[in-house]
């Protein structure tokens, strides 16, 4: 008997054990989960039609990456589509860890659309991860010309399309704070990056022990100091056709007076004030929300944290300078679109396309932009009077419609090639390297990319 | 000859229902660590992304580690981790395990206060770690500039990236501090008594007492902690990713790759790069050095405690 219920015990608990881990009939955790119906979520299946409230509806999954306000956002958009028609339901995910997408997409467990970075967009596409939306697009006869140019190259790979764009411009110009201008003797922001300079040397503060109280260059963030101070000198790190150009003219130019800049007031004090201004990034103690940077090359999101933290910030937005030589390069910017693409395995194909045409529509695109303060990649919304009412956006939008923005180059190896520059750079901005040593052996470096 | 014991019924019941309650856990460990350890070896001969079939390419993906520079550096960058961080962390546990040890009053309280940091979440201490990193606000160069000290950009400069790991580590040190801690309680008294009357002063008492008595559990404890550092990550990926805004899709290093640990260099090239075959064929070779580790850890163990006439 007792090997009866032995047996009968050890049964129950396998099967418990097995039936935890089956992925089929879960139930996810509604606490990330941004349900708009109201309704658990559930698998979709494109064969098989879920009842969701008092209609027959297919289940679309779609994760994106916005987590608190930009989450209800996409909150906004997903009960927009769901209002919109009745065919598909689409129950949103708000998951910000590509680990997971990966992980998901590997074991076919994967939504039916994402939302994606167009930098993370070429990752998926040379690994094979996005179903080509071309197919889609001209059976629907989709008119292209209602996208900026820049935005539906940024979701075109080998001639076809992958990705939708919600929004899309020059991500990164600059803010300049008015009060530290105006005790230098300036009611203007800089035009070139001399100007820049110059201006930077007068704001520059030191303390009694010499340390960096406010820093005019705007060595901070690390990210522009990697982008759009090299765009501003013509420098690239790429070309059109998608070369690698680690020893463009420019670049060396713009590391120069970086480097100039970190010699003058030396690169220790000039390191450990980028430090804290690293960990403070976004904070209440963010140093150009508290006074301690003049120039920061930032994005259209800086605004609303700065309404956040300190809304009595006497700030300017302009664009980016170019230099004397080359003014043209005003508002040159790292090009940045928000897209929506199809998974390859994505179970709902026809649903998911669906929503991603109207989440790149004007209704749906205008819920996004207008709702994340982002520049629109539609034609039709760049004088949308409620966009441009957003503070400090129509900058933005002015540095796009110049077309100065820099897309990301489509090769395989993009996140292995910025990690090779951020290197370099490090080597150059601790004194370890030259600006031409450095750019050297990144060419070195590159030359096994593919 | 062996004579084979015949078993009684009641003995293969038993046996049959031991299997039977072990069954789940077996059932566990197939599935969920003999089969992914099978297929990470057959993955590591193929090439595949987490959407296609992967396609069998014999040894490229071993030979592509061995001319890959950055697999190079991270593996300095363990080394590292691994001869210098894990003999200062040793120390330290032994310093405080002694001290513990000693302790007559609050006795309980002191070893909490060691032992805490062991048991708060990684992620929350290497947070806090960050913040008293800060070059200009962080506790670490307040308290070197009241001495005087310019403290570096401790996370920024790759000079003092990896030292800055160090210091972290120290702070982990109540496991080893608890283990060493009981083995130096169990070394007899008498040895201590008898070594007075001989005139024993206190460095003979711990070089040829204390040390002899406690040296199974020091190298126990020392190659524990080299295997485990073998396996360093969430400190890095935490430290990258907190510095990089939280980025996605961003393989960074620390500065100038510094503190690219080989363990987070198989998950860029996992989840980063996409290349599973590479990050399979890896993973493979780090689990080939640990065992490797484990066989010396077993055999020195057992030494030493020879040595020492112990069991």
């Amino acid at each position: 008997m007792r090997r009866y219920v032995a047996f009968t015990m050890a049964l129950v608990v396998a099967s418990a054990l097995l039936a935890g881990c089956s992925s089929k009939d879960k139930t996810e955790d509604n606490t990330n989960t941004t349900a708009v119906s109201g309704t658990a979520v559930q698998e979709s299946k494109e064969e098989a039609p879920t009842e969701s409230g008092d209609k027959t509806k297919e289940i679309v999954n779609y994760w994106h990456i916005h987590t608190g306000d930009e989450a209800k956002v996409e909150d906004e958009l997903i009960a927009a589509y769901n209002a919109s028609q009745d065919k598909y339901e689409v129950v949103g995910l708000s998951m910000n860890d590509q680990q997971k997408l990966i992980v998901a997409l590997s074991s076919d467990e994967g939504p039916d659309v994402i939302f994606s970075s167009n930098a993370n967009l070429t990752t998926y596409y040379f690994n094979g991860l996005l179903k080509d939306l071309q197919e889609y697009a001209d059976r629907d006869q989709i008119d292209f010309s209602q996208w900026t140019d820049k935005a539906i190259q940024a979701c075109t790979f080998d001639g076809k399309l992958y990705a939708m764009p919600e929004s899309g411009g020059s991500a990164i110009q600059m803010f300049y704070n008015k009060d530290l201008l105006k005790a230098a003797g300036y009611s203007e922001p800089p035009a070139t990056m001399e100007e820049l300079y110059e201006m930077s040397e007068k704001i520059t503060k030191l303390d009694g022990n010499g340390d960096i109280e406010v820093m005019g260059y705007p060595l901070f963030p690390l990210a522009s100091a990697r982008q759009e101070l090299i765009y501003a000198f013509g420098g690239r790190w790429w070309d059109e056709e998608g070369n690698l150009t680690p020893e463009s003219e420019g670049i060396l130019e713009s590391l120069h007076m970086n480097l100039q800049v970190r010699e003058k007031y030396g690169i220790e004090k000039v390191q450990a004030f980028v430090g804290t201004a690293n960990t403070n990034r976004y904070t209440e103690q963010d140093m150009f929300f508290t006074g301690h940077q003049a120039f920061r090359f930032d994005g259209a999101w800086l605004p609303t944290m700065i309404a956040n933290n300190n809304p009595d910030l006497n700030y300017g937005i302009a664009l980016v300078p170019g230099t004397k030589a080359h003014p043209e390069n005003r508002g040159a910017s790292r090009y940045e679109a928000g897209t929506v693409a199809m998974p390859v395995n994505a179970k709902c194909k026809e649903g998911a396309w669906d929503f991603i045409k109207f989440a790149s529509s004007h209704e749906g695109s205008k819920i996004m932009d207008f709702g994340r303060g982002m520049t629109p990649a539609r034609i039709d919304l760049m004088d949308d009077p409620d966009l441009k009412s957003i503070p400090g956006l129509e900058v933005f939008i002015e540095a796009t419609k110049q077309g100065n923005g820099i897309n990301y180059p489509q090769i395989k190896d993009y996140a292995k090639y910025v990690s090779l520059i951020d290197n370099a750079l490090d080597l150059v901005y601790n004194g370890y390297q030259t600006p031409e040593e450095a750019m050297a052996d990144l060419a070195e470096q590159c030359k096994g990319l593919e | 000859m062996k004579k084979r014991v015949k078993q009684s019924v009641k003995d293969k019941r038993n046996n049959l229902n031991g299997f039977l309650f072990a069954l789940p856990w077996i059932i566990g460990f197939l599935c969920f660590s003999i089969y992914p350890l099978a297929s990470s070896l057959y993955y590591s001969f193929t090439s595949f992304s987490p959407v296609s079939d992967p396609v069998w390419i014999g040894m490229k993906n071993f030979q592509n580690i061995f001319q890959d520079p950055l697999v190079v550096k991270s593996l300095k960058n363990t080394l590292f981790m691994s001869f210098i961080s894990t003999p200062l962390n040793l120390l330290c546990a032994l310093c405080l395990a002694l001290i513990c040890a000693r302790q007559q009053k609050a006795k309980g309280v002191v070893r909490t206060i060691y032992f805490l940091p062991s048991v708060i979440p990684m992620v929350a201490g290497t947070m806090v770690w960050i913040w008293m990193f800060d070059p200009t606000y962080g506790i670490i160069n307040s308290v070197l500039a009241k001495l005087g000290i310019r403290g570096p950009a401790w996370l920024l400069d790759p000079k003092t990236t990896r030292w800055s790991l160090v210091m972290m580590g120290l702070w982990h040190v109540g496991t080893a501090m608890l283990v060493i801690m009981n083995a130096v309680q169990e070394v007899s008294s008498s040895y201590y008594e008898a070594a007075k009357i001989d005139g024993a002063n206190v460095f003979d008492l711990f070089f040829h007492i204390t040390i002899p008595g406690i040296a199974h559990v020091i190298v126990y404890q020392a190659i524990l902690n080299l295997i485990n550092s073998f396996q360093y990550f969430q400190q890095v990926y935490i430290i990258v990713r907190a510095s990089s805004g939280n980025a996605i899709g961003l393989a960074s290093g620390g500065p100038a790759n510094s503190i690219l640990m080989y363990p987070l260099y198989i998950f860029h090239n996992a989840f980063v790069y996409m290349d599973m075959g590479k990050a399979s064929a890896m993973a493979w070779l780090l689990f080939l050095v640990v065992a490797a580790m484990t066989v010396i850890m077993i055999k020195v163990t057992k030494r030493v405690t020879e040595g020492m006439g112990g069991e």
